[in-house]
């Protein structure tokens, strides 16, 4: 499978990439929308059925969770559009056939602090969440190892980046 | 860098200029230009040999170590 070009593991991943970006600015904003809304209008928690973080009969959730609930999947939507915005800027310097540009290094550090951040984020939602609804049935309320385990490999990424960058700039240099 | 390209004074020698130098080495103006004014991170081998051939030079003549404060972080140079 070629790795550049028409029908390459690159071009279906930047169709991925596009596609969830597009979804996610639609997601946030809707989202928002329905936080402010929800801090305004008194809206009935029983229309988002089961669908919120808290796996609890959403007909007798408190009006509060339901805010909370909303600006935090609004806060979640907006991190992960900005780890797929420079994701997708990364991409950009590869099809342009330079992906070990030095500004890749500072994208991939925001990306592993952006899964730190959301991972970190999590816990004063869940810590609300079952202070709000104790009987709330939360999943994965403790530590993900996964994520760190992510954000870890990001990090060790951008190193490996840094390095390539800096070979790049030597060979760049090399007359 | 300590290592000083003395391109200039050779090539005010030989009465040649950078743009005549370059057709005749097969070495862009422009990467020239990096290795006159020092910016230059290394040397291949075969760009020696050939300035040294149109030059009529040794690589002694050509490079000079100059002490000075230590070479910088290439990241530096990003700005």
């Amino acid at each position: 499978m070629r790795a550049l070009g028409p029908g390459s593991v690159s071009s279906f991943l930047k169709i991925i990439l596009d596609v969830v970006y597009v979804a996610l600015w639609i997601g946030a904003g809707v989202t928002a929308i329905l936080a402010l809304g929800s801090l305004v209008f008194d809206i009935d928690p029983a229309l988002f059925g089961r669908q919120l973080t808290v796996r609890i009969d959403a007909s007798g959730l408190p009006r509060q969770l339901l805010t909370t609930d909303l600006f935090a999947v609004t806060a979640y939507a907006i991190g992960v559009l900005i780890i797929v915005d420079r994701l997708r800027r990364i991409f950009s310097t590869l099809t342009a056939g330079d992906p070990f540009h030095p500004d890749n290094v500072r994208r991939l550090r925001v990306v592993g602090v952006m899964l730190a951040a959301l991972e970190l984020g999590r816990y004063p939602v869940v810590a609300v969440t079952l202070w709000l609804a104790p009987k709330a049935d939360v999943s994965q309320s403790g530590v993900n190892l996964t994520a760190w385990f992510a954000v870890l490999v990001v990090f060790v990424l951008a190193e490996v980046f840094r390095e390539g960058a800096r070979l790049r700039r030597e060979a760049e240099l090399t007359i | 860098m300590p290592i000083r390209v003395r391109l200039d004074r050779i090539l005010l020698e030989r009465r040649m200029s950078l743009t005549e130098l370059a057709d005749r080495v097969g070495v862009t103006i422009a990467n020239l230009s990096i290795l006159k004014t020092g910016k230059a991170r290394a040397i291949r081998f075969s760009t020696l040999e050939a300035l040294c051939r149109e030059l009529d030079c040794q690589p002694g003549e050509l490079l000079a170590f100059e002490p000075g404060p230590p070479d910088d972080d290439l990241e530096d140079d990003e700005g």
